[in-house]
């Protein structure tokens, strides 16, 4: 096990636009890191950083409290898995699994017994004489974590390993991911732009923007009390509402605000109800299960309600949404900076 | 496979036939005695190969060319894959340059290298030797442009994911990207050896001693010697070029399996 410290990280690719604008990140033995982003934000160009797979000049990493920057990606006690798996085509499961063994000087014997021990707890055992090409997505996927588990690695970095699983697969493979970390221990560093999975996988996150780093705290922390709008509006589901806060009913408080609300902290009223709340038009619904999602315009601009099926008025397209403004997020209408207004109270 | 269609089987097969026909008339005739040959007779003999075997040391000729184009094929090819994997995985200072000249390589006639070549060698002293007939050849632009395409469709992912897992650039090179690249290895090594094999010009110049000289030499002196009465003894010179011919088709059966199997792994992904 071993931590990870980045110290003001830039990079630019050669003949290219500067990709990280210095990021710094401390990330502590066994934890469990997700970088999130919106594509092109440079998670994956951090995370090759880190392995070694391209030249760190400017900036210090630090693996274990030693500097790395120098270090070839052998030598960093770093298992990998790709976002397309990288498996060797021309090895069956066992030798994929076992190449890195191999590699170390590892005995046949032995290496093909911790890969048949590795394959076992990946429920692979009976696809060890397999080639890749004839695994499924799911299989595949999970000799790409064998080859890392076998090594024992003490830090392992992860580059969207679900994004091409089916969305059931996604789910259960997310599970394992997070089980396969409670038992290795070992660190994580994993990529995604699925906030979904930030959230649900992560000890802390790291939200990544145009190679600048947001906001890098606890998933919680990081859902109540977004650093800024980018971070709020890029976590959780379905996005946060944004209407400018002078818009809103009795509104008193500064000037030059938008005010963020989730929709799970609106509710739908077929009456006038006693809180503060906008009058609104039904412009489309989506079913998502036990909730219903209602997208509406409102004299404060558009917003989208999660309410539950029950308390949905019925046969009408006119009604009021209550907000909860104790809940309500306030963010700098320039900068887009979360502002702490010290009595966000109405009247 | 879909069932074959008779029709077009038959046309393939006369086709097949078509283009054997001068090799299978060679090795017919290459059976026949002179006399009967001339005669328009039909004979059988094993003479005219005990002949160029023995009386024309054909057997060290067939020596000298297997050691040559074996060599070269080996050496070419190790080269041509080294040259490949760096032209296409690593971006150096010059690498552009040299990739530029390798291509030009191409664009040369064989004959405008000859006299430099001639010339070098003579001043090191290696003419009329093995190494002489070898070094010219071992570098082969055709086949570092082949590999080096070839090498850039295999995802860098799979180097990089063999670099964590401790693997070294030579590692690399052996583990991943030669086994991956096999059809087009066996493909270009193929196609040194028979380049090499077929090679005429330069043993020519390049050796005068008998001993050392290939078989395409061989077979062309054989043409001189046997002038019998303003006759060419054409069973004799068939026998000759069917053992000329004989390891080429040999080579080419087997690595057939790999050029086959190259083209239906394409296939399916
Ligand atoms: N090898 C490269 N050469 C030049 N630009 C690159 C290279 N790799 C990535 N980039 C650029 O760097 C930016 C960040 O890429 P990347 O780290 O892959 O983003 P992410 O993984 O967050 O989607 C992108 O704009 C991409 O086009
Ligand atoms: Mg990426």
């Amino acid at each position: 096990m071993s931590g990870i410290s980045l110290r003001d990280i830039r990079k630019a690719y050669v003949n290219g636009p500067q990709v990280l604008h210095g990021v710094s990140l401390d990330i502590q033995p066994g934890e469990f890191v997700v970088i999130v982003g919106p594509s092109g934000c440079g998670k994956s160009t951090l995370l090759r950083l880190i392995a070694g797979l391209d030249r760190c000049e400017d900036g210090t990493i630090e693996i274990g409290g030693r500097r790395a920057n120098d270090l070839a990606p052998q030598d960093r006690d770093i298992a990998m898995i790709f976002q397309n798996y990288a498996l060797y085509p021309h090895m069956t499961v066992r030798e994929n699994i076992a190449f890195g063994l191999e590699l170390r000087g590892m005995k046949k014997a032995e290496r093909n017994e911790r890969a048949q021990n590795v394959a076992k707890t990946l429920q692979l055992e009976a696809y060890l004489d397999r080639k890749p090409a004839a695994l499924s997505g799911g299989q595949r996927q999970r000799v790409a974590m064998g080859r890392a588990m076998a090594r024992n690695a003490s830090i392992f970095l992860m580059d969207e390993p679900l994004s091409n699983l089916d969305n059931a697969l996604r789910i259960t493979m997310r599970t394992e991911i997070k089980e396969l970390h409670r038992q290795l221990g070992a660190t994580m560093v994993y990529v995604t732009h699925d906030q979904t999975e930030a959230l649900s996988l992560a000890d802390r996150i790291a939200v990544m923007k145009d190679g600048h780093l947001l906001q890098f705290d606890r998933p919680d922390v990081i859902y109540d009390r977004p650093a800024n709008r980018f971070v709020a509006s890029f976590l959780g589901s379905p996005p946060m509402n944004f209407v400018a806060a002078d818009r809103l009913p009795d509104w008193n408080g500064p000037r030059g605000l938008t005010a963020g609300l989730r929709p799970e902290i609106l509710s739908v009223h077929a009456e006038k109800p006693a809180q503060p709340a906008l009058e609104a038009h039904l412009l489309l619904s989506e079913m998502t299960g036990a909730d219903m999602l209602l997208h509406c315009e409102s004299p404060a601009g558009r917003l989208t309600v999660s309410a539950p099926r029950q308390d949905l008025p019925k046969n009408s397209e006119q009604f009021w949404i209550a907000f909860d403004l104790d809940r309500a997020l306030f963010f700098d209408s320039q900068n887009g900076d979360r502002v702490d207004l010290p009595v966000a109270k109405q009247p | 496979m879909k069932p074959e269609n008779p029709i077009l089987a038959g046309l393939a097969l006369v086709a097949g036939l078509l283009f054997l026909s001068p090799v299978l008339y060679s090795i017919w005739m290459s059976f026949q005695t002179v006399d009967a040959y001339y005669a328009g007779q039909l004979g059988f003999t094993l003479d005219n190969y005990a002949r160029a075997v023995g009386q024309y040391n054909f057997a060290r000729y067939l020596l000298n060319s297997l050691i040559v184009s074996g060599l070269v094929t080996l050496i070419g090819i190790t080269f041509a894959t080294m040259a490949a994997y760096a032209f296409a995985r690593y971006s150096f200072r010059g690498g552009n340059f040299l990739f530029a000249a390798t291509v030009a390589t191409l664009m040369i006639p064989s004959h405008i290298s000859l006299i430099p070549n001639y010339l070098t060698l003579a001043k090191v002293g290696l003419l009329d030797s093995y190494a002489g007939l070898i070094l010219p050849a071992i570098s082969n632009g055709f086949a570092a442009f082949f590999l080096r395409q070839y090498i850039r469709g295999i995802p860098k992912a799979l180097d990089e994911a063999a670099y964590m897992d401790g693997a070294t650039s030579l590692q690399v090179l052996w583990r991943i990207i030669v086994p991956l690249s096999r059809p087009a290895i066996a493909s270009m090594a193929l196609y040194i050896f028979i380049t090499e094999w077929n090679n005429y010009i330069w043993p020519l110049v390049a050796v005068g001693k008998q001993d050392l000289y290939t078989l395409q030499i061989g077979l062309a002196r054989l043409y001189r010697i046997n002038p019998g009465e303003g006759l060419i003894d054409w069973p004799l010179v068939m026998a000759a070029s069917t053992i000329t011919i004989l390891p080429v088709l040999l080579g080419f059966l087997l690595v057939e399996r790999h050029l086959v199997r190259g083209i239906t792994m394409g296939a399916v992904k």
